[in-house]
């Protein structure tokens, strides 16, 4: 087992530096000069140079990378070109309200998912039944979450003005609460904190959250459909149990084991969908922040913004791969 | 290791079907209409795609001024109604098709040609040559596909051969594992070690003997990723960083229409409708291709 994890570890660390890389040196061929972007086409030669100095861009290429490695570890990527600020202070602002999407998204995904993915696995013989929901997925498969989320905006916000057109609630405040422990002595002002975020959050996780429903609900279904043919499952209905007692106390557990590894796979769709869910409704976050900053060629914020995102992605799965080992003693390192 | 991304068909076996149920009208109409649906569709796409010079009444970039912002049904004339410079949605959808299919179709030729060569020598080759290939496989596997293509296009610049070859690159790393796992399987089998011992060397097994009988799954498997690298350039134009305007692409008809949400629903509407009908026309021939001929790939 200590094996194992040292292993996985130990291939997931080429990986995150392979991966930082492609995200240095694709940061690099981009188009225009980072100065220029910055100060604009009337800038003085002197003052280029002054700012090429001042970001370290006239260093060599392999002592820049060398840079970036290093401080990339220390959470450090430098400062925004437009802003001015840290990215880490970026980032750090922005997690929380990409952290909370895909966390309601998931929530979303896994109500709406596993019971479709279940049901339409027990009742595979029944067409009436398994039909439209193989559609359902499909349908939430092929439907981009963009387009999903201005329906959503069309109807609901503007339409029927249920919920918010842009924003992403007082979250910031929400968070300062809690840090600052006002959630105890103000409760009421917290509980409308957090009222409001959920308010903002509604349609964008519902939005995210079907489109995720989709994958999770076929992952589900053939993860319950390898489960009931198993023996266990014969030998559990051969006891005489009753058939509710079958799916929920034999199938329902073991069927968990194989879907835990999609979280990964879910971790990766869930980031690249937040990237245009966020765009979609206008909200703040991650994803947002990467798309502005490339709209804006603020390389060190985006440069930072992905590499976050790949980290994540990374250890999650390295996280997944873990667990997976843990519930499952069978599974080696080969 | 579990670094996956997208829908990745299940890979689960099954047991042998009921012969007699497979038999059944019912059973038959339930294999093969999903199929015939997912066909039809995916041909209507093709001919609005090649045909759209003939198919669109109206030019996609002739401006109306009578008619900025008008409703479907305006002046009779504009069938899908128009955007903020006049010009015809319906039009412009039809010539859209082409970018969406240019792209969708080109990446996955792109991605098929370097990534399965790629997966096929790491699988037969084994050793030092696999992990190479594989762990700059699972390197780019790290990103998700949308975010890959994104990093790829922002480096390169937004243009139809720029997102080709970037929604190609995101694409490549599935078709190395894919083609590298078929290829684990078949070395092993006995007409492999038959070729080898008429003397037929590493190149010949691999292009005469492993390839072939790979084909089946991967072009499965490729049907799908056409649905995804649809949906991913509608997601990168939609991002402003595809083909830019006024070139048509379903994903900018819809981008440039966010703006008008509220006064000019129909915009965003049908051409996101476009996307999501292409997309589900190749995932339908993707699954039921992949239900009917790989019963190892099959999902139940």
């Amino acid at each position: 087992m200590i094996n194992y994890v040292l292993r996985r570890v130990l291939v997931a660390v080429p990986m995150l530096l392979g991966a930082m890389s492609i995200v240095f040196f694709a940061m690099r061929v981009l188009p225009g000069d980072p100065c220029v972007a910055m100060m604009g086409d009337q800038a003085t030669t002197e003052a280029l140079a002054d700012c090429t100095k001042n970001l370290g861009l006239n260093r060599p290429l392999a002592v820049q990378y060398v840079d970036y490695l290093w401080r990339s570890l220390q959470f450090d990527f430098g400062n925004s070109l437009r802003q001015g600020y840290p990215v880490s202070e970026y980032i750090s602002r922005m997690f929380p309200h990409t952290l909370v999407l895909v966390l309601a998204a998931a929530v979303v995904a896994a109500l709406v998912g596993i019971p479709i993915g279940i049901f339409s696995a027990l009742n595979r013989r029944n067409p009436l039944i398994d039909y439209p929901l193989r559609i359902f997925a499909l349908l939430g498969l092929s439907m981009p979450v963009f387009w999903l989320g201005i329906l959503l905006l069309i109807v609901f916000s503007l339409r029927l003005d249920l919920f918010p057109l842009i924003g992403g609630g007082d979250l910031d405040g929400a968070i300062a609460m809690i840090r600052s422990g006002e959630v105890f002595t103000q409760p009421r002002d917290f509980l409308a904190a957090v009222a409001d975020v959920l308010h903002h959050l509604a349609l964008p996780a519902f939005a995210l959250g079907f489109t995720l429903a989709a994958t999770v609900s076929r992952l589900s279904r053939s993860a319950m459909l390898e489960v009931i043919s198993q023996d266990y499952i014969r030998t559990a209905r051969a006891k005489g149990h009753h058939e509710r007692a079958v799916v929920y106390k034999h199938a329902l557990r073991n069927m968990m084991v194989p879907l835990l590894t999609i979280i990964g796979l879910f971790v990766a769709i869930a980031l690249t969908g937040t990237v245009l869910t966020e765009t979609v409704f206008t909200r703040p976050g991650l994803g947002k922040m990467l798309v502005d900053a490339i709209g804006a060629r603020d390389y060190p914020l985006a440069q930072g913004a992905i590499t976050v995102f790949t980290v994540i992605i990374i250890t999650v799965n390295l996280a997944v791969d873990m667990l997976y080992a843990i519930v499952d003693p069978r599974i080696t390192y080969r | 290791m579990a670094i996956t991304r997208d829908a990745l068909p299940e890979l689960t076996a099954v047991g042998a079907p009921d012969e007699r149920a497979a038999r059944s009208p019912a059973r038959q109409l339930r294999r093969y209409g999903p199929i015939a649906i997912g066909v039809l569709m995916a041909l209507i796409m093709v001919v609005v795609a090649a045909a759209a010079p003939l198919l669109a009444p109206l030019s996609p970039s002739a401006q109306y001024a009578d008619a900025v912002l008008k409703g479907p049904g305006a002046q009779d004339r504009h069938v899908l109604g128009t955007d903020e410079f006049g010009r015809d949605v319906f039009s412009r959808i039809i010539w859209g098709a082409r970018i969406s299919l240019q792209v969708g179709l080109a990446s996955v030729i792109f991605a098929f040609a370097l990534g399965v060569p790629l997966g096929i020598v790491a699988g037969v080759l084994g050793a030092r040559v696999e992990t190479v290939i594989m762990r700059c496989a699972d390197m780019l596997m790290a990103f998700p596909t949308l975010l890959l293509a994104l990093i790829i296009v922002t480096a390169l610049g937004g243009s139809l051969v720029n997102e080709i070859l970037a929604i190609g690159v995101a694409l490549t790393p599935n078709f190395v594992r894919l083609a590298r796992g078929l290829a684990l399987t078949i070395r092993e089998q006995d007409y492999i070690l038959a070729a080898r011992a008429l003397g037929g060397g590493q190149l010949r097994v691999m292009a005469r003997h492993v390839f072939p009988n790979a084909l089946y799954a991967l072009v499965v498997v490729a049907t799908l990723y056409i649905a995804t690298a649809i949906r991913t350039e509608a997601g990168l134009s939609f991002l402003g960083l595809g083909i830019p305007p006024p070139t048509p692409s379903w994903g900018n008809i819809l981008s440039e229409g966010r703006q008008y949400i509220k006064c000019c629903p129909w915009i965003t509407t049908f051409s996101g409708l476009a996307i999501m009908l292409a997309v589900l026309a190749f995932n339908l021939v993707g699954d039921a291709l992949r239900d009917l001929l790989d019963p190892r790939l099959r999902g139940e």
